[in-house]
């Protein structure tokens, strides 16, 4: 098995990866976290004192309890004579579950409002990403990046920042009570410090690559085991079954090892803690043992010392021991701030509110010009070449051609998706370029094979292309393209949940779906790339139909697999290389005898 | 029932079994971890009481050394701290070797065990929940079902820890021990009576942060549809309503938390401040001596720890628990088909006949298929083309009548001779994180013969693909051939039925994706790859039916009429509309 999959990795070239979205550097990062902290400047100062607060009065409890042992050592008191000290410990018990509980709830809300405003600003620029840069990336990367960094961010946020703090005073500030209790005991104790920085320096060096290591193999196999649970019927029909499973099982081994070679990485940090920290204790020990006997300090301050200092083992432990969690919650902040590095294809314009009485009709369709549009997405790559084309207001365009003829470069292209490499469209007589993202989009709407029903209710679904639509017009936009029957009988009508953890729509009303949020962002100018084409023949019939009411009244381009897409049209653009060999109606075309005749006929070949 | 005597003669391949209870599962996983469990416990025992017994070697050094001993004390003392350091870490890494094996094997054998039976030949008999659902039971419940083995060390690490303890203290004391162990008791019950809202409230929190995270990713998902509408601010709007809520959420769990870390801090600070009371009233009428009340006073603070862990224990049981139970929901899941006991040897003919059959909206089909034929079955509804491809592809049994192939009935044959003589490719095919030709060849023990692989490629019109990707043949294409095209995976998904050469074939819509020129060189390829061979179609393509020597049309799920594609579609007007655009 191993020696097969080997000889694989020799033969084969991974799929090539999408191109990278910005990550920011630790710098940028550090300064955005920052400029969100101080926003609230007060709020961050209280919580960072509390928590202060809090530690100080934890501190003060051994300082009492060395104070005891000076009592019980000096002997011959009443036990009255400890009342003071106890009563001490108590008050400052007292006082640092107050602090430390307020500080802590302080900490939590100003790390909860940094993180909401991050996690927002970055789905604000990945929703602002170009739709030219969305097709070269792909969705994947900014998926992970508004769910998974945000997530990882998140728990940081709740468990690792007050963590850190909180551990950080501690040490601190245990220090300087060492240091006030008598400087040669706190010197003896930072004996510590060189074997914990050589172990931290270890851990980083071994459980960094393991790490990364274990984080792609954790990846590989849950995608090699997605793979099975969605291909099942495959694997089962073409008896693929002991392929799968070897690959799993291999996938599944390969990341248990690395969890164990990372565990035990783990585990052998600790036992160079165990080292230093005895090294500190003997030290201290050690140094007390001379003090007491020169008398330069009491037993009861060496007692006190060591307490403090077996206090700092659980502090001092679990901040080492944060090191990764630090480093890979720092890597994600790095992703989530990259995000807002990304040029923006245009700025969100103010919402400005849509046409009034849109409800009524469209908005007067618009013309569209196209001068000597060519198109490259690869240097000397040509795709499209020398188009000159005008649509009239109102007129119904259908694209032909073979698959790679050029169609889909064309209608991305009239949709503003990439500027063309050559010549110029223009809209209403205004230049394609000269409009921002936002207005080409309220201009021209795109509708492509992209199905996606979002998660919620049907009507915030719809509400997504028009917010201040009312139940009425939803009703009229679903009517529009036959989908009301449908809509209505689902078990809450408009209200139904849809979309992932939803109610499954087929994919025929998810197109229709999708025609109905076009009849409701009602624009001028319209472009749909094979909404149809998947649904198989009685459904693309329906489609059909309810995309023609959709597009009644707009300008609009279709590209059209079926041909019956293009006999309704108003005109047909035969497309072939990238360039435009045919165009007229139906009738003409069918009449030339050229390329399109010859699709026609292997299309109705069997049809009369 | 037959099927169930089967299901459970194969149980042994399903680890904890076929119809595993939650117990059987968790108790499958401590048997066979069971010498690193043991391991664990001992290791962990031994570290925690080490761990114990410092502050009362500190105690000691204090007592025998610091108060009143000779430098040849200290170093005696010292010596003996460090020989308690070194078995506190020698037996902390044993442990954690025992532990990592015990939790880390076993989520290893529970995720082989998932997939088994995910991919299992016989399928499942209803959806056995979404592939979100399924890849979560296979990874994140197996861990957390492997990390619940830990829950013994923990265990068995805090009693020890508190066994020592207490008979330190006792040994010191009996008066500050029972002070101690008394004040535990009501410290550890109200630690556990406040921690119990704020786990509900953790999950509610949890909830609210998931909703926001999956609007996100949701709306990224659809940030084409979004983009294409313009529908950014709207689309951003809805994203801070449900940040918002989250952040609401989480600062109200915060609060809570916050509170409950106070009033933790509280009751230890009462419980140290009452123990330090009394210890110190103890030392100063001479009743124990300074190191003795040093000693518990941290052992004191010691001992709240491994009682926390007792509940840290637990928590990981419960965790545990609740994801055996979805394991064992998962391997239960009852079997779609059974499969038969024969295992035909010999080349069949392809002979293909259908009697009586009758599944869901499939009403009633009586059909017989020549041996080197090809037939065309043409339904309007897709619901019946579904149901007689579930048929076939043994995804559901026949509730009336029965599939014949060469005269033996389908249900006779084990599964896996039944699908190699009858393949059935979906539309909705699904390819591999392969190359091209790994994906044709098919199985690692079986391939395909590379002459049929590239006569197969070309009929589908697939050799086209390779020109387009990066490093050609050698490229793999992606998770679900995520760098092809719609039509190119159609392609390559056809070519693979063709490669895979069985005598009777079953296509469902192979062409949906490629335009009509394309499709008829399809057709024509599609013919000669299969001329003496059996193969259904079903399909409403007019390119591909006219191929076909015969056609079949169902309508409300039994057939209707039966002829050439061109003589249906002048005679039956009702074909000419399923057909015809």
């Amino acid at each position: 098995m191993t020696q097969v999959s080997d000889e694989r990795l020799e033969r084969t070239a991974p799929a090539p990866p999408p191109e990278l979205l910005p990550t920011a550097t630790a710098a940028q990062t550090r300064a955005e976290v920052l400029a969100r902290v101080l926003r609230r400047p007060w709020q961050s100062a209280a919580a960072l004192l509390l928590v202060v607060a809090g530690v100080l009065a934890g501190l003060v409890v051994p300082r009492a309890l060395g104070h005891l042992v000076d009592v019980v050592v000096a002997g011959g008191h009443q036990t009255s004579a400890v009342t003071g000290p106890v009563v001490l410990i108590g008050a400052a018990c007292l006082a640092q579950a107050l602090f430390a509980g307020w500080g802590a709830a302080l900490v939590a809300r100003r790390g909860e409002e940094v993180l909401a405003g991050l996690r927002e600003s970055a789905l604000g620029s990945a929703l602002n990403t170009g739709l030219a840069r969305l097709e070269r990336s792909g969705s994947g990367d900014l998926v992970a990046r508004v769910s998974g960094d945000v997530t990882v961010l998140g728990e940081a946020v709740r468990t690792l920042v007050p963590q850190l703090i909180g551990a950080l005073l501690e040490i601190g500030l245990t220090l300087v009570a060492l240091l006030l209790l008598d400087w040669r005991l706190a010197l003896a104790a930072l004996t510590a410090v060189p074997l914990q920085v050589y172990a931290v320096r270890w851990l980083r060096r071994r459980s960094g690559p393991v790490r990364r290591q274990e984080r792609i193999a954790q990846g590989e196999q849950a995608q090699q085991i997605l793979e099975s649970v969605n291909g099942a019927h495959t694997v089962r029909a073409f008896g693929l079954g002991p392929r799968q499973l070897a690959e799993v099982e291999r996938r599944s081994a390969a990341a248990r090892d690395l969890a164990l070679r990372s565990t035990h990485i783990g585990t052998r940090f600790f036992g160079k803690l165990n080292g230093a920290e005895l090294t500190g204790l003997t030290g201290l020990l050690a140094v007390g043992f001379v003090l007491v006997r020169a008398d330069a300090i009491a037993v009861g301050t060496a007692s006190a010392a060591a307490l403090y200092f077996l206090r700092l083992f659980d502090p001092i432990n679990g901040l080492l021991s944060t090191v990764d969690e630090v480093q890979s919650a720092s890597a994600a902040a790095d992703r989530v701030v990259g995000l807002a590095l990304l040029p923006r294809s245009g700025a969100p314009e103010p919402t400005a509110p849509r046409r009034p009485g849109s409800a009524a009709g469209p908005r007067k369709a618009a013309a569209v010009e196209l001068h000597g549009v060519g198109h490259a997405y690869l240097p000397g790559h040509r795709v499209l070449h020398g188009v000159d084309l005008s649509l009239a207001p109102g007129e119904r365009v259908a694209v032909v051609g073979t698959t790679g003829a050029g169609k889909s470069t064309l209608a991305r292209l009239v949709a503003g998706v990439h500027p063309p490499s050559a010549g110029r469209i223009l809209i209403d007589g205004r230049p394609v370029e000269e409009l921002t993202d936002g207005r080409i989009r309220r201009m021209v709407a795109l509708v492509n094979q992209e199905t996606h029903v979002f998660a919620g209710t049907l009507a915030e679904d719809l509400r997504l292309a028009r917010p201040e639509a009312d139940d009425e017009e939803l009703r009229a936009a679903l009517g529009t393209v036959d989908a009301w029957d449908w809509a209505a009988a689902l078990p809450q009508g408009l209200a139904t949940e849809v979309g992932q953890g939803g109610t499954r729509l087929t994919p025929i009303q998810a197109q229709q779906l999708a025609l109905a949020r076009l009849v409701l962002a009602d624009p001028p100018v319209a472009v749909l790339d094979e909404a149809t084409a998947e649904a198989g023949s009685a459904g693309s019939r329906a489609l059909e139909a309810a995309a023609e009411r959709a597009l009644a009244g707009r300008t609009s381009l279709v590209v059209a697999h079926r041909l019956t897409q293009a006999v309704r049209a108003d005109r047909i653009l035969v497309l072939e290389d990238g360039r435009l060999v045919e165009q007229g109606d139906h009738e003409q075309l069918v009449a030339a005898g050229g390329r399109y005749a010859r699709l026609w006929a292997a299309w109705s070949g069997a049809r009369d | 029932m037959p099927q169930d005597e089967q299901n459970e003669a194969s149980a042994d391949a399903l680890g904890p079994g076929y119809r595993a209870t939650e117990r059987d599962v968790r108790r499958w996983v401590f048997d066979r971890q069971r010498r690193w469990i043991a391991g664990a416990m001992v290791f962990t025992a031994l570290h925690q009481t080490a761990e114990a017994a410092v502050p009362v070697m500190v105690g000691a050094v204090v007592d025998h050394a610091i108060d009143g001993g000779g430098p040849a004390d200290l170093l005696r003392w010292i010596a003996l701290l460090a020989l308690l350091f070194l078995a506190l870490s020698t037996a902390m890494r044993l442990a954690g070797r025992c532990n990592r094996h015990a939790s880390q094997d076993a989520a290893h054998e529970l995720r082989v065990a998932a997939v088994t039976r995910i991919l299992d030949p016989r399928g499942f008999a209803a959806q056995a929940g979404s592939s979100g659902t399924l890849l979560s039971t296979a990874t994140a419940d197996a861990l957390r079902i492997g990390l619940g083995n830990r829950a013994w060390a923990i265990g068995a690490g805090a009693a020890a820890a508190l066994a020592f303890g207490a008979t330190a203290l006792l040994l010191t004391s009996v008066q500050l021990g029972l002070v101690v162990l008394v004040g535990l008791v009501p410290l550890l019950a109200a630690t556990r009576l406040l921690a119990a809202p704020l786990t509900a409230r953790s999950s509610a929190e949890q909830a609210e942060v998931a909703r926001a995270t999956g609007t996100a990713a949701d709306l990224v998902r659809g940030l084409r549809v979004v983009k294409g509408l313009g529908a950014e601010e709207a689309a951003l709007r809805r994203y801070r309503v449900a940040s918002g809520s989250s952040l609401a959420a989480t600062v109200r769990a915060a609060r809570w938390e916050a509170g409950y870390q106070g009033l933790t801090l509280l009751l230890n600070g009462c419980f140290l401040t009452v123990v330090a009371w009394s210890g110190a009233r103890l030392a100063v009428d001479g009743s124990i001596s300074v190191g003795e009340f040093v000693a518990s006073v941290g052992l004191a603070q010691f001992l709240v720890g491994p009682s926390t862990r007792f509940g840290m224990a637990m928590g990981l049981r419960a965790k545990a628990r609740g994801s055996a139970a979805r394991m064992a929901a998962l391997l239960a899941e009852p079997y779609a088909v059974a499969g038969g006991p024969r295992t035909a040897a010999g080349r069949p003919d392809g002979a293909l006949v259908l009697a009586g059959l009758g599944a869901g909206p499939l009403r009633h089909l009586d059909l017989t298929v020549r041996p080197g034929t090809t037939v065309g079955v043409v339904t309007p509804d897709p619901a019946v083309a579904a149901a007689l491809l579930d048929v076939l592809a043994l995804r559901r049994p026949a509730e009336r009548g029965q599939v014949e192939l060469d005269g033996v009935p389908l249900a006779e044959l084990s599964l896996a001779e039944a699908r190699r003589v009858l393949l059935v490719a979906d539309h909705e095919a699904d390819l591999f994180d392969l190359t091209v030709a790994e994906n044709v060849r098919g199985p690692l023990d079986a391939p395909a013969d590379p002459a049929l692989v590239a006569r197969a490629m070309s009929a589908a019109d697939a050799d086209q693909v390779l020109s387009v990707l990066p490093d050609g043949g050698r490229s793999r294409i992606g998770e679900r051939g995520r760098i092809l095209s719609g039509g190119q995976r159609q392609r390559v998904a056809l070519a693979r039925a063709l490669a895979a050469d069985p005598a009777v074939l079953v296509l469902h819509e192979p062409t949906t994706a490629v335009d009509a020129a394309t499709e008829a060189d399809i057709a024509d390829g599609l013919r000669a790859m299969r001329a003496d061979r059996t193969t259904l179609l079903v399909t409403t393509s007019p390119i591909l039916l006219q191929t076909c020597d015969r056609v079949v049309f169902l309508d409300d799920g039994v057939p209707t009429a039966t002829g050439t594609h061109r003589e249906l579609t002048i005679d039956q007007p009702s074909y000419r509309t399923a057909v015809m655009a």
